[in-house]
């Protein structure tokens, strides 16, 4: 087994080796060659003695110093630290896009990615994680999506870059036609055949993860949605089912359907821009990265049993204690900030006097929800989202806030229950109806 | 008019221009063209109408055209005899308008009928369109309505033709009902067409579908257990503890608490989470149920505190039987926020 794993590890080593070196020799400028040169060299010589010595990952020379780890740990441990830090990421990823997509940035970017990968590789509890079968691919995913956004962000940047000084786009400029037949059909028929072949040696060389077959009164610890509802799931730690299990996918569905029908802005049409896109851009990376990607790698590589988070060198211990007592928005304002017992609804009464008492309770948080999507759009029109509200329409702009509105609420809520250890904002559980 | 196959956009200029007509009118003309067929039923010009006769037996789409073309056809021949339109008063009766494409074919078919004699109904049906037309026969929308608007237009009957013989009209109405066919002879024939045959197909396959789905509902297995089972004497219970015992084949802890209500009492918990519905495990050393799924945390007698779970645990029955058994009765459920967990049968009181 953990033969098996540390050639794991050491196949992504040695994959990374080959790549540096190929790109060094890209390099023409020497004085910048030669401290490629050296690096990959380095890498070359420690791949080698891994390669001969074979050793068990524990023992390879390079390893993670303990203080990385303990900082890591720190900052994955905790959800306020985790989404604070992608936010972070996120607004930074756009603010220094220029300097983000400079090729060679890029490529140290990449370079930092695979080593912090491979060295983690090193540590046990990481690779009892990351190198499960079921979470290759999301390996896979990250280095492949962050390489997509990268590369839209380059684009983008020259894009806007030749907008700004007049000159024609990239586009415009590589006009010049290419057969379907058969440039088009070759290059698609070989990526099919090499993911195929791709898939099958993936396919023989790690086994498809199955478990023990169901039982309704066993559920395995921690229990994971599979990994593109992670997102999906991380929102039920903060709604109640029906509203993060049916309503809110439906109006994410929605919403994306109804992009087209939202979308006045006419630039950006068949070409990469950000500049001339800058709003729908970054609402969608938003909506993307750190909130589904983001919950995805949460879910995935943090969240452990108990659904406890835990640091990505942390051992995932089923007893690790971690208090998170919680309490509705009612029982705050009535027993904390009151010090009254809840008003309780009579099951013996009539509805209209349980609905009163239900709404003496609930009240505060009935009106804040209502007044969220019903004021707040309003407000939005006459402050900063003016100008769309002129060229949308009442109509297509309630759409659109409310659209915004409940993409906000995920944040919100998560906010609120890490800050205040707010529950729920209405919870009516009588009627199963809790936001 | 008799042209083969009028496109659509002709078909819109003929209509514009048979409105305009209609519209232009001078009443002492009172048989415009527009009134033709009706008039042409009335008997003057009855030969001349009859070959309109095969029109009786529609097939479909293309047929109701021709149809409605050769009745066009004739409409100028039969013009000819002022003859004040005799069925044109039909229209004070609410004729059924038509809705489908049946009704529209049963118009027809009237029609054929008329011509060979019976002219009152031909008026009604014709007329009951003839009012619908006038105003948006510029802008003819659907097929359908083409094809109305065209029967109107073969027929527009100018409204000032409407008011002169109204008591006519109800014994018309009533006549037009004669059936040429029996039922079944008719409803074989729609039945028969590709259009009707590829619907009822449709239905039939989706409802297989639907039957099968349905059956997906009902899975070949026996899931519960009786719901009432003896789980042993209270002295198996001891205070402060959680038996999961019956975890693992009934979904039930045992516990036995008196951290409610400061009552020394035992009852059972169903083992399903109050959130979404995983099984939560029995912590020992925290004294706290946890849910492997999103996290909830019960306290030992069942009060949800942490996680998103909205409600505490649910108790199911428990009673102790005359033998000195507890027994549990699974069929019945105590919610706590419903205040269910001051019956009786949600606990047994210890001592
Ligand atoms: S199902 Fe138990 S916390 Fe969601």
């Amino acid at each position: 087994m953990l033969l098996f794993l540390a050639n794991i590890g050491w196949t992504m080593r040695s994959y990374k080796r080959d790549g540096y070196y190929e790109s060094v020799l890209g390099f023409q400028h020497i004085p910048k060659a030669t401290v490629w040169a050296f690096y990959a060299a380095f890498l070359m010589l420690l791949a080698v003695t891994h390669l001969t010595s074979r050793s068990a990952p524990e023992e390879f020379l390079l390893r993670l110093p303990e203080w990385f780890k303990l900082s890591v740990d720190v900052i994955f441990r905790d959800a306020r630290i985790y989404f604070g830090l992608s936010v972070a990421a996120f607004v930074g990823m756009i603010v220094w896009r220029e300097f983000l997509t400079r090729d060679t940035v890029g490529w140290i970017l990449f370079n930092v990615g695979c080593l912090f990968l491979g060295l983690s590789m090193t540590d046990y509890d990481f690779r009892q994680i990351v190198g499960k079968p079921d979470n290759v691919p999301i390996v896979g995913m990250l280095f492949i999506g962050g390489y997509f956004t990268w590369l839209y962000f380059k684009k983008a940047v020259d894009n806007d870059r030749r907008v700004a000084e007049g000159r024609p786009l990239a586009e415009q400029e590589l006009k010049e036609q290419v057969l379907v037949w058969p440039d088009l059909v070759y290059t698609e028929m070989l990526c099919m055949i090499l993911l195929t072949a791709l898939l099958i040696v993936w396919g023989v060389f790690l086994q498809a993860p199955l478990e023990e077959p169901g039982q309704a009164v066993k559920t395995p610890n921690p229990s994971k949605a599979p990994w593109y509802f992670l997102g999906l799931q991380e929102m039920l730690v903060y709604f109640d089912p029906w509203l993060a299990g049916v309503v809110l996918p439906l109006v994410i569905v929605q919403g994306l359907m109804a992009i087209p029908y939202i979308d006045f802005n006419k630039k950006g049409n068949g070409y990469y821009s950000f500049a001339d896109r800058k709003f729908s851009v970054i609402i969608f990376l938003f909506g993307f990265i750190p909130l589904w990607v983001g919950m995805i790698v949460l879910g995935t590589f943090i969240r452990g049993p108990n659904w406890n988070m835990f640091g990505l060198y942390e051992f995932w211990d089923v007893h690790k204690l971690e208090v998170l007592n919680n309490r509705n928005l009612s029982e705050i304002i009535w027993v904390v900030n009151l010090e009254q017992p809840l008003p309780k609804p009579d099951p013996a009464s009539g509805l209209i006097s349980q609905c009163l008492a239900i709404f003496m309770r609930e009240g505060v948080g009935i009106l804040m929800v209502i007044g969220y999507f019903m004021a707040l759009p309003n407000l939005m029109a006459l402050t900063f989202l003016r100008k769309f509200y002129v060229r949308m329409g009442v109509i297509r702009y309630m759409v659109l806030a409310n659209l915004l509105l409940f993409m906000a609420l995920l944040p919100i809520k998560m906010v609120l229950r890490w800050a205040f250890n707010l529950k729920y904002i209405v919870a009516i559980p009588e009627w199963f109806f809790n936001i | 008019m008799t042209d083969k196959k009028p496109s659509t956009a002709e078909i819109m200029a003929m209509l514009r221009k048979k409105s305009a007509e209609g519209a232009s009118a001078p009443p002492p003309a009172p048989a415009t063209e527009a009134s033709a067929v009706p008039a042409a039923a009335s008997a003057p010009a009855e030969p001349a109408v009859t070959p309109a006769t095969p029109a009786a037996k529609p097939k479909g789409t293309a047929d109701i055209m021709a149809a409605i073309r050769a009745k066009g056809a004739i409409a100028p021949v039969a013009a000819a005899p002022p003859a004040p339109a005799a069925g044109t008063p039909a229209s004070g009766t609410p004729a059924a308008k038509p809705k489908g494409t049946s009704d529209i074919m049963a118009a027809i078919r009237a029609k054929g009928a008329a011509a060979a004699g019976v002219a009152p109904a031909a008026a009604s049906v014709a007329v009951a369109v003839a009012p619908k037309v006038a105003a948006p026969a510029s802008a003819g929308k659907s097929p359908a309505e083409m094809i109305q608007a065209m029967r109107a237009g073969s027929a527009v009957v100018t409204e000032s033709a409407k008011p002169k013989f109204p008591p006519k009209s109800a014994a018309a109405g009533k006549k037009q009902e004669l059936p040429r066919r029996s039922f079944p002879a008719v409803f074989f024939e729609l039945i028969c067409t590709p259009y009707y045959m590829a619907w009822t197909l449709m239905s039939a396959i989706g409802g297989l579908w639907g039957l099968g789905i349905a059956r997906f509902m009902m899975p070949n297995t026996v899931l519960e257990l009786p719901s009432k089972f003896k789980i042993g004497s209270l002295g198996d219970f001891p205070l402060g503890t959680v038996s999961e015992k019956f975890k693992a084949s009934r979904g039930v802890w045992i516990v036995h608490t008196d951290s409610y209500d400061g009552q020394n009492v035992v009852y059972a918990l169903s083992s399903v989470c109050t959130h979404l519905g995983c099984t939560p495990s029995w912590l020992d050393a925290e004294q706290k149920y946890k849910c492997p799924c999103h996290g909830s945390g019960f306290y030992i007698n069942g009060i949800n505190f942490e996680g998103p779970a909205p409600r505490p645990l649910e108790r199911v029955g428990l009673v102790l039987g005359a033998d000195g058994l507890l027994e549990v009765d699974k069929s019945l459920k105590f919610q706590e926020e419903l205040g269910q967990w001051t019956d009786p049968k949600s606990f047994v009181r210890v001592g």
